[in-house]
């Protein structure tokens, strides 16, 4: 699961990242009130940081003489919150990443989006769906599985929508050279049929575990108090969204139907055109969607970027006028 | 000498020897992850990696910002002279190394990118051979310049170099607190495992619940630390800030040193513009 | 034949040495005491007659048979080594990982395929001898280190091992259980067991053992001596005493 580097194109992975700036504000705030609750909570996110490492490295028997290995997003989400899982688990990736060359330094923000943001938040929302209907372990197995299967397929998608996002003019893909057809495919069905099983395993038997020796110790959700994070995490997206546009070189949704029939064609059929390795930057093909007739690029771009972070701030300036008027 | 029962009262099952187990098995799961996690903290517990020639000595935040940028370039680049004279320069600092890193560091190398290359593999079929050598030429460049990182930066560097970047604090020490703790987890799990295996004298009938009570066991533990660690921490007067050793200062050599990568980066961005 | 023989047995850590040409013989029956300041080897030591490491050089044989990292690489003879040979650990921690201490010290015999009856027998028995009956139902990793230390002595001594190691056994014990537990160990060493106990304070030790083998802080033996040697030198108890 852990995306190396060259993989994803540099502009994805910066959007990633960016798109990480936000949850990770959000996961401080939320995490120092549960601070205030629990200090512990400050020395335990490096501690759960090296605990999700050991969990990592763990390899698990599975019939048929191999080994697995859990990701534990899910179970650190039950045991100590999924904030502050999510800052733990951030932690863990980034020391996998400098110090152990265990996925990829620029890819970073994608495996902290996949396997800290997106694994320990579904995981939960499932837990504390199933807690809600009073079947709290179905819950979190389901979380399990679906966690880790939902970062397998957004990992997939990232993966392969990079020959469609960077290509030579040639069409020959510059990253992850396999297209949505093979990756997303390739990565669903190694979690759906082993991975996430062994993740379901893994979790609930430590659940089960900790739940019979110290219940006391699993995180207790605290009451709702503000709803304000959350606002920040949309109006922080919101304000990065335009950012995203560099994402690609063709900004996404923006293919016109024939461009995209011709990039979904070269993916399937393979074009084998041989590709010079002295054919420049690629850079050449990154604003021209955005350059209006007779405008600089740069120039166009910042008025696109602006008209993006207008409509986002009256969305959320409406967002916020609903809430007041619920609480009066 | 078997059977003495009148001269202690010791149960009788305890004072006649045991009969030997014979049932054939395989390993247990734990044997690999015994040698796995006794190689972590052999690697956690080694001293700095040594690395010569103090004169051409980066700071630590230099190193790190120069491999972010390195790898962006590299990640960036299409041309394959440029990403040549990259590779250049890295094989000359390479020249630096002591033999015995240098041998360590071409086998982890070739290891990674040969994973990364058969990962690939299949595109030759699909795309060509020159997407796959291009794709193989710049993973493993990327992958060479990451393995030198980490031959010649220790943890405690790193750890600078982030404080010197202006990382948030309390990132910085939850940092520093997974790199320790990470070494006492792992001690703990091998010495629950060593245990485990002396007590374990036939074949695991639910490996599965072991698994569970031995990562169960290992967060009540984590809890447990943490707890420790937060009443020591308040003990020696901690407020919630950290406290920031005074930086070391930025050579200007420091800065000479990464200016060809910003210079090649700007030639990057305002080539077509 | 004697039951343990250490030829020339060094071991070294990856950075530091723990043992320095070790030769020792142990018999069958015997009452060992390691002494030795902190460091000096003797929890080393323990692992290697445990099984747990291997000599880096030199011989270890136990009953006749050379112990290699070879002849543990198949899991049937070492579970063999280990079903003989119990070692109680210097951080009991680690050795108590079940949800309870009936489970903890069922685990064992558990796996011998005695029944169900021959396993609860066990269980009580040992949870007796160690003083642990009011301790059943609870949690292990909420006993305190006292508590902690005689569950992990009844979960050793449920498989029946007919060498018994104990890594500072007494550290974190009342006088009074400390008492107990000499006295139990003794009994043990009645029924035939060996007996092989490190320590830190000859204090606590000097009534029961039989045999003293004492380390420096060079992680060689510096004298091996019996009780009733030992009991005639004044000089070397003075000595003992500040280790
Ligand atoms: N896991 C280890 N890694 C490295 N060195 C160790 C390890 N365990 C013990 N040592 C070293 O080996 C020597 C002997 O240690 P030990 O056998 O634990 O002594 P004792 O039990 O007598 O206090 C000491 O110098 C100690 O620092
Ligand atoms: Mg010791």
């Amino acid at each position: 699961m852990h995306i190396p580097d060259n993989y994803l194109s540099p502009a994805t992975c910066g959007t990633l990242a960016i798109a990480m700036a936000p949850i990770w504000t959000v996961a401080v705030l939320k995490v120092k009130v549960q601070i205030k609750q629990h200090r512990e909570t400050l020395p335990m996110l490096g501690i759960a940081a090296a605990l999700a490492f050991l969990i990592m490295m763990f390899n698990l028997p599975i019939p048929g003489g191999t080994t697995a290995h859990a990701v534990g997003g899910t179970l650190l989400a039950v045991l100590i919150g999924p904030w502050a899982a999510c800052l733990a688990l951030t932690v863990t990736l980034l020391l996998q990443a400098l110090l152990f060359g265990d996925g990829g330094i620029l890819a970073f923000g994608a495996n902290a989006f996949n396997m800290a943001f997106i694994m320990p938040f579904v995981g939960y929302a499932c837990y504390r769906l199933g807690q809600k209907l009073h079947h709290e372990k179905i819950g979190l197995a389901i979380g399990a599985y679906l966690g880790i299967n939902t970062a397998a397929l957004v990992a997939g998608i990232e993966l392969g929508l990079q020959p469609l996002l960077a290509h030579t003019a040639s069409g020959a893909p510059l990253y992850c050279p396999y297209g949505l057809n093979i990756a997303v495919p390739a990565m669903l069905a190694a979690h759906l049929l082993v991975a996430g099983w062994v993740e379901l395993v893994f979790t609930l038997l430590v659940y089960q575990f900790v739940q019979k020796v110290a219940p006391t110790n699993l995180y207790q959700t605290t009451p709702k108090t503000s709803q304000r994070p959350w606002l920040y995490l949309l109006g922080g997206m919101a304000l990065l969204t335009p950012l995203g546009l560099l994402a690609s070189n063709t900004a996404w949704g923006e293919w016109s139907p024939s461009e995209l029939k011709h990039l979904l064609v070269q993916q399937h059929v393979g074009s084998t055109v041989p590709q010079g390795m002295a054919h420049g930057f690629h850079f050449q093909a990154l604003f021209s969607d955005y350059a209006i007739a007779g405008l600089p690029v740069s120039v166009g771009y910042i008025l696109s970027a602006l008209t993006a972070i207008l409509i986002f701030l009256l969305l959320i300036r409406g967002l916020q006028h609903d809430q007041s008027t619920f609480k009066n | 000498m078997t059977n003495q029962p009148s001269k202690t009262d010791l149960p009788t099952w305890l004072q006649t020897p045991n009969q030997p187990i014979t049932k054939r098995h395989r390993q247990p799961f734990w044997a690999r992850n015994q040698r796995h996690l006794q190689a972590l903290l052999v690697r956690l517990a080694q001293p700095a990696p040594a690395i010569p020639a103090t004169r051409w000595q980066l700071a630590p935040h230099i190193k790190l910002l120069r491999l972010g940028l390195l790898l962006l370039l590299i990640a960036l680049i299409n041309n394959g002279l440029f990403l040549w004279g990259l590779a250049l320069l890295l094989g000359a600092q390479l020249l630096i190394l002591a033999p015995s890193q240098l041998r360590r560091f071409l086998r982890s190398w070739l290891f990674s990118s040969l994973m990364a290359v058969i990962i690939v593999l299949p595109t030759y079929w699909l795309n060509g051979p020159a997407t796959l050598l291009w794709f193989g030429f710049k993973t493993s460049l990327i992958l060479a310049n990451a393995q030198y990182y980490r031959a010649t930066t220790n943890f405690q560097d790193l750890l600078t170099g982030l404080k010197t970047l202006h990382c948030p604090d309390v990132f910085i020490m939850t940092l520093a607190i997974a790199i320790t703790y990470l070494r006492m987890l792992g001690n703990y799990l091998l010495q629950t495992m060593e245990a485990l295996s002396l007590r374990t004298v036939a074949p695991a009938k639910h490996p599965y619940r072991l698994i569970g009570a031995l990562f169960g066991n290992l967060y009540l533990k984590s809890y447990t630390y943490a707890l420790a660690l937060y009443a020591a921490m308040e003990a020696r007067g901690f407020n919630g800030h950290y406290a920031k050793p005074a930086a070391k200062p930025t050579r200007w050599r420091d800065y000479l040193s990464l200016s060809p990568y910003v210079a090649l980066m700007a030639l990057l961005i305002f080539w077509r513009n | 034949m004697p039951l343990m023989t250490l030829e020339q047995l060094s071991y070294n850590y990856p950075n530091t040495q723990g043992l320095d040409h070790l030769d020792l013989t142990i018999q069958t029956g015997e009452f060992v005491c390691l002494l030795g300041p902190n460091g000096s080897g003797k929890s080393t030591l323990l692992r290697i007659l445990s099984g747990l490491a291997t000599a880096s050089t030199g011989t270890y044989r136990f009953n006749d048979q050379a112990i290699t990292a070879d002849y543990l690489r198949d899991a049937t003879k070492r579970q063999q080594l280990h079903q003989q040979i119990g070692l109680v650990f210097q951080n009991t921690d680690v050795q108590l990982f079940n949800p309870s201490v009936t489970e903890e010290v069922a685990f064992g015999p558990r796996q011998l395929g005695l029944s169900t009856a021959e396993v609860t027998q066990r269980v009580t028995d040992c949870l007796a001898l160690t003083d642990c009956t009011e301790l059943r139902e609870r949690v292990p990793y909420q006993l305190s280190g006292g508590e902690k230390k005689r569950v992990a002595l009844a979960s050793v001594l449920a498989l029946n091992p007919s060498v018994l190691l104990l890594d500072e056994p007494l550290n974190g014990l009342t006088i009074a259980a400390q008492q107990q537990l000499l006295t139990l160990l003794s009994r043990l060493q009645a029924a035939g067991k060996t007996i092989i106990m490190a320590s830190h304070n000859f204090q606590q030790v000097q009534a029961v053992g039989q045999r003293f083998i004492i380390f420096n802080s060079a992680h060689q033996i510096d004298a091996d001596v019996a009780g009733s040697v030992l009991a005639t030198q004044p000089e070397r108890q003075a000595q003992l005493m500040t280790l």
